[in-house]
């Protein structure tokens, strides 16, 4: 993980740099000069040779400082901290929404193979990943929101906004998040139970005269899980890395939207310090689905 | 947070009003939609449209302007008294404005400030080399001394783009961490992203003369304004329908029709709000050559460009003249070679210049996405005309950074408002990145910046402008209107490039 941290660190710094575009340019607007652009750049430290910057970034990261955002004048990490809430609650909900329409519509698709009701769920669910999710969040905002005052219709409360009242700003995109996924998740989770509802162990259960629902529910579902931890797992990264395009929609102020705004200004330091926490998240969410495969399988040993 | 949508709340309003008087209840919150967050919220380093709009509510210049953009005084007291060489101007500063940190402003306060304002601010620099000296000359006054007249110097003083605003002395650095001003409304909490919540200045001290622009009393109406950074169009427009916000910025032009049937909002259509400009290097490439200048001009077919940009008559003006009607500084000088829209021409000139093919460098950027749709039909008739193009489509950042070198691009495009006194754009300027310089426009623009009878001044515009067409220094593409919507019932904002919200009302 260390390994990975620091080629992250070293990564992330690398193509910052790389890419063209200026911040103090962004910051200063269109009526300066280019020589007002270096003096910025000099007050903001971006004129140090690369090489310079790169050992002070690596050696303040080390201890925890990811610096200070050129534009919000504010310590990377409390810019990313900021962040957390909306980020999180936003892939929380959106996973739930996901898993509640994928898991049991997964179960008895694979249960049903081949009927009416398989073939129009999976054309649906194929619908649902095709339709780009900004379309899909700009109709229910304007329909669900706008339209019928249902919603929010975006933001994340103002400055008297209560936990609930935030909370509520999360339910539309978190809707619009929870379908886009759940295709992914219906897929695997249908794919998944094909392969163990046609296992000899659960001919034999059946034989054995053992009722549908506990067939399903403790011998297929729990031998197919490993795959559905997986993607599971997987989107859950996704989201919390940043929704970029559903946050942006409906104003979220979470890490997609962070990115977003930071590539376009080249704020550098959120731009690695939002790699990094990323990245780490990654580490992290793998980490823990493998170890939720001990709890489902106990076969599995590391 | 107000919401307009609520038919209850409204009634309740009205009850309450009703049970006790029938005058008008106002919103003591509001939310205002922006197009993203202010880069600074110290207005002297920035030249952006959003950082003027958040921070004319905060700090204060000593002039401002009226609805006619005519200048009038703000923390100054009356207009200056300059000396008959025009080199003098001896400043009256309003006694008993407060800080939001409590402490009074003096002249020695004001000085500080425009001499930092002379170091740092990119409008300030740029006339920082015509500035001798300026002095606090009494608890109460300020004196600017000039090395020669230079007739912008108020509208330098009174604009809020790059703006001179005054700050307590003892925060005067080359960074301002936080910042303190005297305006009507104050910081009280900025989380970035989501609000930037500004609450009143109970100190503040208002002028008393009635509100005319920017000029004239703040009312500080509301208690609290809010700016929201929303930086999607689309869902500017969605909160501004659903009540979230009871103003928003920048709106797209396909949200028109949508905002004139709305029940809960009204458009307000800014006409005209400014115009798209193609910078002409003059430092260096193709474009030195004034004749390539000619058949470039000659080529480019304005409607056709204006309407693939905006694609609706109600959203741009094919206009040549450099001001609108209705401004002063209207003059025809030169029109004749607008909209050309001449291939033929444009062909000959190409012939006569011994043009070898080497590609026209186009900078542009989808960022504002009425530049690249432009382009995109220059590009089709400029090849036609015997060009070659190429088109280099970067973000706003790295075009930013890009045209600050001038051997990377021919053209860029960008836009502007319309700014109430010429001098205020530097395109005109041999120092600007664009370079332009000749003998007969640099005499012309030295006396128009020298100048201080008006008469005099609107014709050196009118041959200045003719310049712009004859030796192309750049090129006007028309001008365009900016929509903006707010909610029913909302009044007393003024429709600005640079709206302001003391003097709001949400009945």
């Amino acid at each position: 993980m260390v390994v990975v941290i620091f080629l992250v660190l070293t990564i992330a710094f690398i193509i910052v740099r790389l890419a063209p575009g200026d911040p103090a340019a962004v910051m200063l607007g269109p009526e300066s000069t280019a020589e007002d652009a270096a003096e910025l750049r000099a007050q903001l430290g971006l004129d140090r040779p690369i090489i310079v910057q790169y050992l002070a970034f690596v050696s303040n990261a080390l201890r925890g400082d990811l610096g200070t955002s050129i534009f919000f004048k504010q310590p990377v990490t409390d810019v990313l901290l900021g962040r957390a809430e909306p980020t999180v609650f936003l892939s929380l909900f959106s996973l739930l929404i996901a898993l509640l329409i994928a898991v049991p519509i997964g179960i008895y698709t694979a249960y049903r193979r081949g009927s009416l009701l398989d073939q129009t769920t999976i054309s649906t669910a194929m619908l649902a990943a095709s339709v780009p999710s900004f379309w899909t969040g700009l109709m229910l905002q304007r329909y669900l929101a706008t339209d019928l005052g249902w919603f929010p219709a975006s933001g994340y409360g103002g400055p008297d906004a209560m936990f609930w009242e935030r909370m509520r700003h999360l339910l539309l995109p978190s809707i619009v998040l929870g379908i886009v996924n759940s295709a992914l998740i219906l897929r695997f989770t249908r794919a998944s139970m094909l392969d163990i509802l046609g296992e000899d162990y659960i001919r034999t259960a059946r034989s054995k005269g053992m009722g549908e629902g506990r067939v399903i529910l403790l011998h297929a579902l729990k031998n197919a899980a490993i795959p559905i931890i997986t993607v599971i797992g997987l989107t859950f990264a996704l989201l919390v890395s940043g929704a970029v395009v559903t946050e942006r929609v409906f104003n979220i102020p979470g890490m997609g939207n962070l990115v977003v705004s930071a590539v376009l200004r080249r704020d550098y330091p959120v731009i690695q310090g939002t790699l990094i926490v990323v990245a780490s998240f990654y580490v992290l969410i793998n980490l823990l689905t493998d170890l939720a495969y001990l709890l489902v399988d106990k076969r599995v040993k590391y | 947070m107000f919401c307009l949508s609520k038919p209850k709340h409204i009634l309740f309003g009205a009850m309450l009003a009703g049970a006790t008087s029938f005058a008008p209840v106002y919103a003591a919150k509001i939310d205002v939609g922006i197009i993203g967050e202010a880069d600074t919220f110290d207005p002297m380093i920035s030249t952006k449209d959003v950082v003027s709009i958040v921070t004319q509510h905060f700090v204060e210049t000593l002039y401002t302007f009226d609805s006619g953009w005519n200048i009038a005084p703000l923390l100054a007291t009356d207009l200056p008294t300059i000396s008959d060489d025009g080199k003098t101007y001896v400043i009256g500063i309003r006694q008993g404005i407060s800080f939001h940190d409590g402490s009074s402003m003096d002249s020695a306060d004001v000085a500080a400030s425009l001499n930092r304002w002379l170091t740092i601010s990119p409008r300030g620099k740029g006339v920082a080399d015509r500035v001798a000296s300026i002095d606090a000359t009494g608890d109460y006054e300020i004196t600017i001394t000039m090395n020669e007249p230079y007739s912008p110097l108020l509208s330098l003083l009174a604009f809020s783009n790059s703006a001179a605003v005054v700050y307590p002395e003892e925060i005067i650095g080359e960074t301002i961490d936080t910042i303190v001003g005297t305006g009507p409304y104050m910081i009280a909490e900025h989380v970035p992203d989501q609000y930037l919540q500004l609450v009143r200045f109970d100190g503040y001290s208002s002028r008393s003369e009635p509100s005319n622009g920017a000029s004239g009393a703040r009312n500080q109406i509301p208690d609290e304004i809010r700016f929201v950074p929303i930086p999607d169009a689309s869902t500017r427009v969605e909160s501004l329908l659903a009540g979230e916000v009871v103003f928003a910025d920048g709106l797209p032009a396909e949200s028109f029709a949508r905002l004139e049937a709305s029940e809960a909002a009204d458009p307000i259509l800014l006409k005209p709000f400014g115009w798209p400009i193609w910078a002409i290097n003059h430092k260096a490439g193709l474009l030195t050559d004034k004749t390539m200048r000619q058949a470039l001009q000659a080529a480019l077919p304005i409607d056709d460009m204006l309407f693939a940009a905006f694609g609706d008559d109600n959203f741009f003006i094919v206009d040549g003249p450099m001001y609108p009607e209705g401004w002063v500084w209207r003059s025809d000088a030169g029109v004749e070679l607008f909209n050309q829209n001449d291939q033929s021409r444009a062909a000959q000139l190409l012939e006569s210049a011994n043009y070898d093919g080497t590609p026209l460098r186009i900078l542009t950027s989808r960022q504002y996405e009425f530049h690249f749709k432009m382009a995109e039909v220059a590009k089709v008739v400029l090849e036609a005309a015997g060009f070659t193009v190429q088109m280099d489509v970067v973000d706003w950042a790295t075009l930013g950074q890009r045209r600050n070198d001038p051997a990377l691009w021919d053209i860029y495009i960008t836009h502007s408002p319309f700014l109430p006194e010429p001098a205020l754009t530097s395109l005109y300027s041999k120092s600007s990145r664009l370079g332009w310089s000749n003998p007969e426009k640099d005499t012309i623009l030295a006396s128009f910046t020298t100048e201080t009878d008006p008469t005099t001044r609107r014709e050196l515009f009118a041959q200045l402008q003719n310049q712009v067409f004859e030796d192309v220094g750049f090129i006007k593409i028309g001008a365009f209107n900016a929509l903006m919507g707010s909610a029913k019932g909302f009044e007393g904002i003024t429709a600005t490039p640079w709206p302001f919200f003391w003097n709001a009302k949400v009945n």
